[in-house]
């Protein structure tokens, strides 16, 4: 025992000794005591809760894994953790940040998606774009097919010199020659390029700003003969600090905030078969916007209570719509209240069956996407599920 | 369970220094035990079994010798039982499948694939290795057989070592597994602290950080496929940004495994041990031979000491010991992995070394300069060799990439992107560093302040880091 205390009391003279283990010990009773968190608002994305034990799954090596990832998502002052290696990576003049791009803007820097040649499902873009030329076989002259360009694309002269990001371009110009076939193209790059001073996409989020959305949706009106929604005549409300997903990922330390712009429109919407929104415990109160998402950090999810299967609009003009979108056409659709009377939504990650019904009731269909999203993901497939 | 985790970090390392050290002297053996086989156990609970009866056979088997000690013919059947054992359990998961590969393309059969070895038991090539060393060394009495199955079972479980190396041999700690008291020291513990920490920022800060420049290339991998579209592929890069990808990637390989043996021999120290260093410096090296004194120093000494020295070594006259270094270097290759690439990495060390051992040393030890270019051309092309087989890369397209100098995406974003960092990991390859740090650990304030900013900066990047790949996993 004499041994012990001799040992005990050298440990003054170890100062070393004493920091890493103070704080080893410390860190790991502040981090066991730390309260856990169901999701992470930063990150946008749930973090893993502790594991149920059982033998099977421990057996079967699931609960080990599940157990370390708990405790690394709990771990505490996670966010901060996070932030201190963005800095890090920062300070060594790197042009980029967990697959965000920084790019250089007088108004602060303009983070685009990293995405380069060598993509994951190679040949999806060209079956999405078959599909939606079947598609519009089945409902000759109703379909309009738009499909946005990357932010990258118009502020290319912004990216970092040399970055071998995608030849984007050269992938529209094929998806759109496929199209023609049989919808009607819209294919935004002139209109974008002739307004590219105006803000048109957001700077730390992938998606395009109201008024970006606004830009297409002016074209929409145009190829069809309708008088679009007047700017002018509507109150927009500008919604300050906006921090999108792409800081989400980088977590750039000296980030300027997006504004997010919304037109206050009274006209009911019904969620018909969720996705993104929770029933029971998250309800719409009956309008387009849901104004509670403007306080938190994902603001965009404000336009239509995010994404959902399938909902309906009442509109204030003549005959029906129905948009088949990803996210990008949240911001666009409330435009379409002053042309239509009615507006079917439908997003095709929340909705499983096929749409050959829902498409006879309607008299028009727009597919909107934006590229990124039409490049990588099938669910486009579903225009022609089970059709023969 | 991986040391660059928050679970490791916080949970296991903190618990087992806890329970080590409060331990009572006779006790200390028993936790260490008990705690190694929680960290091997982690990582696939179905192995445990393995562990055990690797155990037992060469505990037995030891024994055995030792009871027998005057009748040579009853020991050597307990050595060849016990060697069988280790080798077969190495065999079994590691190369089953590749020699049934070879097999079919070979006869034109097919032979199915053995179930239930796909996924390979955490470091059992090295543990593997330290039960043999063990055992020949028991048999040619090097050392004295263990009597006690549970400070046996800390050497060869013992979680610092366990998964990454140094090829601990049981007689570099024998004498310290039996020394209750006063096992450690604080001045021991201190610098095992300071190994820690380094090795730490050199696999999360290095390592894991150089290593996107390659996967910018080849794409990031899961079971599933290709898992991002952050990555140009290797058939659209030009040759220089080939040759810079492979440059990262030997950065990373050196950082990873060098950075993890650190971590081990520094816990080693904070548990009282003493680990033979495994990684001098190898990319100052001055000739292939001396890159081989450098890189994985306990895995050649293993190799030479229990292969090619029985085989006669030098002593048997040239002829003999070319052939020699032919096994040894067969046996290299085929370590590190089930696959003719790795086979090929080996033999090409092997005429690398021949050609030296013949004639070319004396002319390398001439130059100043160009010894070190020849050295690291032919380690980079090494690796090329090395990293051929894994997904997105291929080694003909490798090849051809890097030698028809054609081009494509243009290396120029990624030396601008990553520039900071490899002007970085260049300065870490050489002896500056330690020479600083001989400098500022002379301050005791300076010393602490820079550990804790290196081990602050670690842990950032783990919890912030979305993957966290460790190469050495498969060997």
């Amino acid at each position: 025992m004499k041994k012990q205390s001799n040992f005990f009391k050298n440990l003054k003279s170890a100062p070393l000794a004493i920091c890493f283990f103070g704080f080893l010990f410390g860190f790991m009773i502040l981090d066991m005591a730390w309260p856990k968190r169901e999701k992470s608002e930063l990150e946008h994305r749930p973090l893993e809760q502790v594991p149920a034990f059982s033998w099977q799954s421990l057996f079967r090596n699931e609960w080990t894994q599940k157990y370390d990832k708990y405790v690394k998502d709990q771990v505490a002052f996670r966010d901060q953790w996070i932030n201190l290696r963005a800095n890090a990576e920062y300070f060594q003049a790197k042009t980029e940040n967990n697959e965000i791009v920084f790019g250089r803007d007088s108004s602060g820097t303009m983070m685009f998606t990293k995405f380069y040649s060598l993509g994951k499902n190679e040949t999806t873009y060209r079956s999405n774009a078959d599909a939606v030329v079947r598609f519009a076989e089945r409902h000759p002259g109703k379909v309009s097919f738009m499909l946005t360009p990357s932010a990258s694309v118009v502020y290319s002269d912004k990216l970092p010199i040399g970055i071998p990001l995608a030849d984007e371009n050269h992938y529209l110009n094929e998806i759109f020659s496929i199209t023609e076939k049989s919808a009607q193209n819209f294919d935004l790059r002139a209109v974008f390029e002739q307004n590219k001073e105006d803000y048109i996409f957001y700077r730390t989020d992938h998606h395009w700003t109201t008024y970006g959305a606004y830009l297409a949706y002016e074209q929409f009106c145009k190829k069809n003969n309708l008088t679009p929604f007047d700017l002018s005549a509507h109150q927009a409300i500008e919604v300050p600090d906006f921090y999108g997903t792409s800081y989400s990922r980088a977590r750039l330390w000296n980030t300027v905030p997006d504004t997010l712009t919304y037109y206050p429109l009274d006209n009911p919407m019904t969620v018909e078969v969720t996705g993104e929104l929770k029933p029971p415990n998250d309800k719409t109160d009956g309008t387009m916007y849901n104004l509670k998402a403007l306080d938190t950090r994902d603001k965009y999810s404000c336009f239509l209570w995010g994404n959902n299967g399938y909902s309906t609009i009442k509109g204030n003009g003549n005959g029906s719509i129905l948009i088949i979108k990803d996210s990008y056409g949240n911001s666009f659709v409330p435009f379409l209240t002053e042309n239509y009377a009615k507006i079917g939504v439908i997003d095709f990650r929340y909705w499983k069956d096929n749409i050959e019904d829902l498409a006879k009731e309607y008299d028009k269909i727009l597919i909107l996407h934006n590229f990124q999203t039409f490049y990588q993901d099938n669910g486009i497939r579903k225009l022609n599920l089970n059709v023969k | 369970m991986v040391f660059s985790t928050v679970l490791f970090l916080f949970r296991f390392l903190p618990i087992t220094l806890g329970l080590y050290y409060l331990s009572p002297p006779k006790m200390k053996n028993v936790s260490l035990f008990l705690c190694s086989l929680v960290f091997y156990s982690w990582g696939e609970v179905r192995f445990f079994p393995i562990m055990v009866v690797l155990i037992l056979i060469n505990y037995i088997c030891s024994l055995l010798m030792e009871r027998y000690d005057n009748q040579p013919k009853i020991r050597r059947i307990f050595l060849i039982l016990s060697i069988v054992g280790s080798l077969s359990m190495l065999v079994i998961f590691k190369y089953s499948n590749f020699i049934v590969d070879t097999i079919n393309t070979l006869s034109g059969l097919a032979l199915p694939h053995l179930q239930g070895v796909s996924v390979l038991p955490l470091g059992i090539s090295f543990y593997t290795f330290q039960t043999m060393s063990y055992s020949v060394d028991v048999y040619r009495r090097d050392v004295k057989a263990e009597h006690n199955i549970i400070d046996f079972g800390a050497y060869v479980v013992m979680f610092p070592q366990l998964i990454a190396g140094p090829i601990v041999k049981y007689r570099d700690v024998s004498n310290q597994l039996h020394v209750y008291k006063n096992r450690y020291n604080l001045k021991q513990i201190e610098d095992g602290i300071t190994l820690f920490i380094f090795g730490l920022a050199k696999k999360v800060l290095l390592a894991d950080t150089i290593s996107g420049l390659w996967h910018d290339i080849i794409g990031n991998y899961d079971s599933t496929g290709i898992t991002s579209m952050g990555s140009v592929g290797l058939a659209n890069a030009s040759s220089g940004l080939v040759w810079l990808g492979l440059i990262a990637y030997a950065f990373q390989l050196y950082f990873d495994f060098s950075g993890y043996s650190m971590m081990g021999i520094g816990m080693g120290k904070m548990l009282g041990f003493d680990f033979p260093d495994n990684f001098n410096l190898p990319y100052i090296a001055t000739s292939i031979t001396d890159f081989w004194r450098r890189w994985h120093m306990t895995l050649s000494g293993w190799f030479r000491e229990y292969v090619y020295i029985p085989l006669g070594g030098n002593r048997r006259g040239l002829k003999r010991q070319i052939f020699n270094m032919f096994v040894v270097w067969c046996l290299t290759g085929i370590w590190h992995g089930a696959n003719w690439n790795f086979i090929l990495w080996g033999l090409y060390y092997f005429v690398l070394l021949t050609i030296e051992k013949m004639f070319l040393l004396p002319y390398l030890k001439k130059s100043k300069v160009l010894c070190h270019v020849y050295t690291l051309f032919f380690v980079l092309i090494g690796w090329a060799l090395f990293v051929g087989n894994e997904q997105g890369v291929g080694l003909q397209l490798l090849f051809t990439k890097m030698f028809n100098f054609s081009g494509g995406v243009s290396p120029i974003y990624f030396l601008r992107n990553y520039a900071v960092l490899l002007i970085i990991s260049v300065i870490c390859c050489t002896p500056i560093v330690e020479k600083i740090w001989n400098v500022i650990k002379k301050n005791t304030f300076l010393k602490i302040s820079v550990l804790a900013i290196l081990f602050i900066l670690s842990i950032g990047y783990i919890v912030g880091s979305s993957n966290s790949p460790f190469l050495y996993f498969n060997f």
